[in-house]
């Protein structure tokens, strides 16, 4: 079988405080190929968020090992070294632009970070913005355009050194209801174009539904991997699919554990 | 409606700065009071004018002073700041004795200073360093401090090195805090200047308005005050006018 593209191996992560120690992430282990939309799902204080930062090298890990093309990248204490680094975008719940720079200046931060120059990578930044429609705001300031137009800068960000990988914490939450629908279709149609692997998290059971091939379910206390659901929907992915049988019978199927979480929560 | 706004902030201080200047004018004619004790505006206004020459090498002194002390406490402070703020160990180390700077009231050290430095220019510019540094640190600190996680993050999901960080993200976050910082120290730095020249030397802003009051001239004091006031509004405007020119962003 071909090496996988992320791997976690009993990864835990446990925050030290003054008077306590609390388990965030406790044993976790999953595999995702190359080209896989995989989304993990759970409710808040599940560590959805702390297993992500882990895996971009925000937070280091306790124990456990994480792997990416095969080659370890986690480390107690050092910091993740930039080229795996620069495997990886990083997509945020807000649309975290840094309001001193304008639109282009922005989404060209990346380029600069990792050091690419040259016409190639201006190139690039051309058609992202072009893509998602921003072209005419490149100059404009974060402070003058809208929440949408803001996320959207925040994807094509994360996608302008090219990574392979595209991490996304809850990238929408922020969005009301009619954008994040737009831009959940946009996002299929960017990674149906590019291939590229992306982990989606969300704690939004239709969401998770409508855009991976597997969810993997997390639970609180101590927050940990209960369930992996695979999901055998066609692709293209349609908006309408979410009123078909099989949809609303994955949908119930996660509900379920879900609600299980809940429940041993409350006992 | 919003020219008249804008009318109505320039004129309402205009009006009611010469209505304070003519109801004091109008206080000291009626009532007689004699020029030693307070002297009417329009004589204050008017040795600021005859006096000036008389004035103009102790402005100079106190501009030289007070600019060049604050010009010294800008890197002085930043430098500091960032150091504590980016290391929990010289945090530890040196947040007491910065305390310590802020909370000695400064005229207690005036003497030891003169002792150690005599009156000149070098004690009277330490003076104000030592004043005003320490508010721009605790300042520039608190934006340090302040500045948002998720910046942090974006930086750290890049591998930023910590003078990218620094130059692209923390500063830009931090700058209306610094800012704030800096308007207090130029006002702290005109301050110590006039306190340090009270006490020493005859040279300076402030050793004047003690001569002339020594003297029974409080006319020319009053003029001195003025122009202390003047060289305390220009450096404020100064670094306002600077703050809209490089914090022209909206958060």
């Amino acid at each position: 079988m071909k090496e996988p593209k992320i791997k976690f191996d009993h990864v835990t992560k446990i925050f030290e405080t003054r008077n306590q120690s609390i388990t965030a992430v406790k044993d976790y282990s999953m595999e995702i190929q190359e080209g896989e939309f995989v989304a993990i799902l759970g409710p808040s204080g599940c560590g959805k968020s702390t297993l992500i930062r882990m895996l971009d090298g925000i937070i280091p890990t306790t124990s456990g090992d994480i792997y990416i093309d095969g080659q370890k990248v986690n480390h107690e204490k050092k910091k993740m070294p930039q080229e795996v680094l620069r495997k990886m975008g990083f997509i945020f719940q807000q649309p975290n632009m840094l309001p001193w720079f304008t639109v282009r200046q922005n989404i060209s931060l990346p380029l600069q970070v990792f050091a690419l120059k040259g016409a190639k990578w201006e190139k690039q930044v051309d058609e992202l913005l072009e893509m998602v429609g921003l072209k005419e705001y490149a100059n404009a300031y974060p402070s003058e355009i809208s929440g949408g137009m803001l996320q959207r800068a925040g994807v094509i960000r994360a996608m302008v050194h090219d990574p392979e990988i595209l991490l996304m914490d809850e990238p929408f939450g922020a969005l009301d209801e009619l954008t994040r629908e737009q831009m959940n279709m946009e996002l299929l149609d960017i990674w149906s174009k590019t291939g590229k692997t992306i982990v989606f998290i969300t704690h939004n059971i239709e969401e998770a539904v409508l855009l991976s091939s597997r969810v993997y379910v997390m639970g609180t206390q101590p927050g940990r991997l209960v369930e992996t659901v695979d999901l055998n929907l066609p692709r293209p992915r349609q908006l309408s699919m979410i009123t078909q049988p099989e949809f609303i019978e994955y949908r119930q199927k996660l509900e379920r554990f879900i609600g299980k979480i809940d429940l041993s929560k409350i006992k | 409606m919003k020219k008249k706004s804008r009318i109505s902030s320039v004129a309402a201080p205009v009006v009611s700065f010469l209505l304070i200047f003519f109801i004091w004018e109008m206080a000291c004619v009626v009532n007689e009071i004699p020029a030693w004790f307070l002297p009417k505006p329009t004589e204050i206004f008017k040795s600021m004018v005859v006096d000036f020459p008389e004035f103009w090498p102790h402005i100079l002194v106190t501009l030289e002073v007070v600019l060049i002390g604050f010009l010294i406490a800008i890197p002085v402070g930043l430098t500091i700041a960032t150091l504590v703020t980016s290391s929990p160990l010289l945090n530890a180390a040196m947040s007491p004795y910065i305390t310590f700077l802020v909370t000695t009231p400064l005229i207690s050290l005036i003497p030891l200073l003169m002792l150690m430095m005599g009156y000149g220019l070098n004690m009277r510019i330490t003076t104000v360093v030592i004043q005003s540094f320490a508010v721009i640190n605790m300042n520039a600190c608190t934006g340090f401090n302040n500045v948002p996680v998720i910046r942090k993050e974006l930086m750290q999901s890049m591998g930023a090195s910590p003078v990218k960080t620094f130059v692209k993200m923390t500063l830009p976050s931090a700058a209306t805090d610094i800012f704030t910082g800096l308007r207090l120290a130029a006002i702290f730095a005109t301050t110590t200047c006039i306190s340090v020249e009270y006490s020493a030397g005859n040279t300076g802003l402030g050793s004047q308005i003690i001569k002339y009051s020594q003297y029974l001239k409080t006319t020319q004091s009053f003029a001195c005050i003025f122009y202390v006031t003047i060289i305390g509004l220009i450096m404020y405007s100064l670094i306002s006018i600077a703050q809209k020119k490089i914090v022209s962003w909206k958060e």
